[in-house]
């Protein structure tokens, strides 16, 4: 059975954390409330961190199950999300546009840019049978190109969104979340349910799962399975503009956001099973968990160092990830 | 030649190969009529699986033409082949195991989803074992169910040529017996068929012409009757125990 698998290590982990004694003098938020609120508090913010990271996830796990493409550019795609939401909501340059417009276009930019890094850059190396391994240093070389033009153009500062910056919680019993956050993570979950369904109830989803699970007998079906992987990077440049301008509304826009976001993308989806988009979408939100509870023992610059801790325990314990179908070798 | 006797599928001279600069088929033919049933044997090496994805498109054609119904379609990728009336069941991975078997059969379908209804009660009718397995993962068949599930899809859109890749590997004598007796009825019912077979003796039995590859080459071409007869084919690919069967 699936399901008790699945839990059991994020069970253990829970436990084990629960078990321990809270460590002394953890920041101020977390003085003066019971531990059961700190924690509530810390998986709440865990969830809306994890579904922020499943929505950018989510699109390099497509990538790589439709062209096994491991691709380092992803957290670049996040970050011009965000700096081109930035540039048309508050820049002196940009037009002022109110933030939610200004999201949508930056939804649509990361989807043409998707789209163009496709068919002129991975569709003809993909044509002159370029290697794996040569595709994976050409994305290294466009995440550093990606994100020194966006150094260029948006600079070194941290900034802000003009809109829904400064906001009271809403408290709803023991848990406090702003309105910006609520709506950010009941969106982040419409989004993900909007993937799974376009997954699994249309023909196009059908055709992504068929060409991930076999590119060649997909091709056999009639399939075009170039047109295919031209809607998974437009998918995928489209969730990862989203996932960008979420995480700079939640946290802060910076030149290297999305690169800093990577790599917890791919614990993400190596945690959730290489390939599947559900696994990238429940691996993230391990992460983001356990990422956010370690914060009540441990100081916040270790968060991440946690979260990619778990993911070798799980991952010891599965290899083939949570929702990872395990590959017969013999 | 009047247009009822163009052939289905004619591939003159085809050279292919996967790694560059190493051709497996050196110069390759295969001429299959309609309606016909043609077999394609030879020992392991042969180019046999080589010369079915190189026709079909899967793999780059280095030399040679391949015409379907007179079209040159030479270097043409294997999905505009389905449009043009292909059908292909690989040998290995022919379904998608982690797709329902009535995904499935609507990928098969996937260019003309309004005929779905239609088709898949058709297909249900020649392969009855799926008509009770639609919500079935086809990861879970056994070895003959999936075989027949990958026939299934692969006709589900009618096609007026289908490549058939080793249908019997991996098969029990039972099962063989099943693929072999349905190969036989798709092509009655007007289908042209290449297949493509290591089971040698069987595939010219039911073949109405068969061609012997060897090295990349046509080495022999004949009906299924004679190549099954013939000394040296006997001698050199069917075994001599053929001779006493």
């Amino acid at each position: 059975m699936r399901c008790p698998r699945v839990l059991l290590p994020v069970l253990a982990l829970t436990l084990v954390l629960v078990a321990a004694p809270p460590a002394q003098g953890q920041g101020e938020v977390s003085r003066g409330r019971g531990f059961g609120a700190r924690l509530l508090q810390s998986l709440v913010d865990g969830v809306q961190f994890g579904v922020i990271i499943a929505v950018t996830a989510v699109g390099l796990s497509l990538l790589f199950g439709t062209i096994h493409l491991i691709n380092f550019a992803h957290g670049e795609f996040v970050t011009i999300g965000a700096a081109f939401a930035f540039f048309l909501n508050v820049s002196a340059a940009g037009p002022g546009w109110h933030l939610i417009p200004a999201a949508a276009a930056a939804v649509v930019f990361g989807a043409l840019l998707g789209a163009a890094v496709d068919r002129g850059l991975w569709r003809p190396l993909r044509a002159r049978g370029t290697g794996l391994i040569n595709l994976f240093i050409v994305t290294i070389g466009l995440s550093l190109l990606l994100r020194h033009v966006v150094l260029v153009l948006f600079g070194a500062r941290p900034a802000s969104f003009a809109q829904y910056d400064i906001q009271n919680a809403i408290r709803l019993g023991a848990i406090g979340i702003t309105p910006r956050d609520l709506t950010v993570t009941l969106l982040s979950v419409a989004v993900l349910v909007g993937v799974a369904v376009l997954l699994q109830r249309t023909r196009t989803g059908t055709a992504v799962r068929a060409v991930s699970v076999n590119r060649d007998l997909a091709e056999a079906s009639g399939i075009d399975v170039q047109r295919v992987v031209l809607v998974v990077w437009i998918l995928s440049g489209a969730l990862a503009a989203l996932g960008g301008v979420f995480y700079g509304l939640v946290e802060i826009i910076t030149w290297d956001m999305g690169f800093k976001l990577l790599l917890l993308m791919f614990a993400g989806i190596i945690l959730g099973g290489l390939g599947s988009a559900y696994g990238a979408m429940v691996g993230s939100l391990v992460i983001g968990i356990v990422a956010q509870v370690s914060t009540l023992w441990f100081p916040v610059d270790l968060q991440y160092a946690w979260a990619l801790l778990v993911l070798i325990v799980i991952l010891l314990v599965r290899p083939e990830g949570i929702l990872g179908r395990p590959e017969r070798t013999g | 030649m009047s247009a009822d006797h163009t052939p289905v599928l004619a591939g003159d001279d085809i050279v292919a190969g996967y790694l560059p600069g190493v051709d497996v088929l050196r110069g390759c033919s295969v001429r299959v009529g309609p309606g016909e049933l043609v077999g394609v044997i030879g020992p392991n090496g042969a180019g046999k699986s080589t010369l079915i994805k190189a026709v079909f498109g899967l793999l780059r054609v280095r030399g040679g033409t391949v015409r379907l119904l007179g079209e040159d379609v030479t270097g043409r990728p294997a999905h505009e082949q389905v449009r043009r009336g292909v059908g292909y069941v690989p040998q290995l991975q022919n379904v998608f195991p982690t797709l329902t078997v009535e995904e499935n059969l609507r990928m098969g379908i996937y260019l003309r989803p309004k005929e779905y209804a239609r088709r898949s009660a058709a297909m249900a009718e020649l392969f009855p074992v799926l008509a009770t397995r639609r919500k079935q993962k086809a990861g879970a068949m056994s070895g003959g169910e999936r075989q027949m599930l990958a026939m299934a899809r692969a006709l589900m859109t009618e096609p007026r040529l289908l490549l058939l890749d080793e249908p019997s590997a991996g098969l029990s004598p039972v099962h063989q017996d099943h693929v072999f007796d349905r190969v036989k009825e798709i092509n009655g019912a007007g289908v042209a068929v290449l297949m493509v077979e290591q089971n040698a003796r069987r595939c010219l039995q039911i073949c109405d012409r068969g061609y012997v590859l060897d090295q990349g080459r046509n080495a022999y071409t004949g009906t299924g009757e004679r190549l099954l007869h013939d000394e040296k084919v006997i001698e050199l690919y069917l075994g001599t125990l053929a001779r006493v069967r």
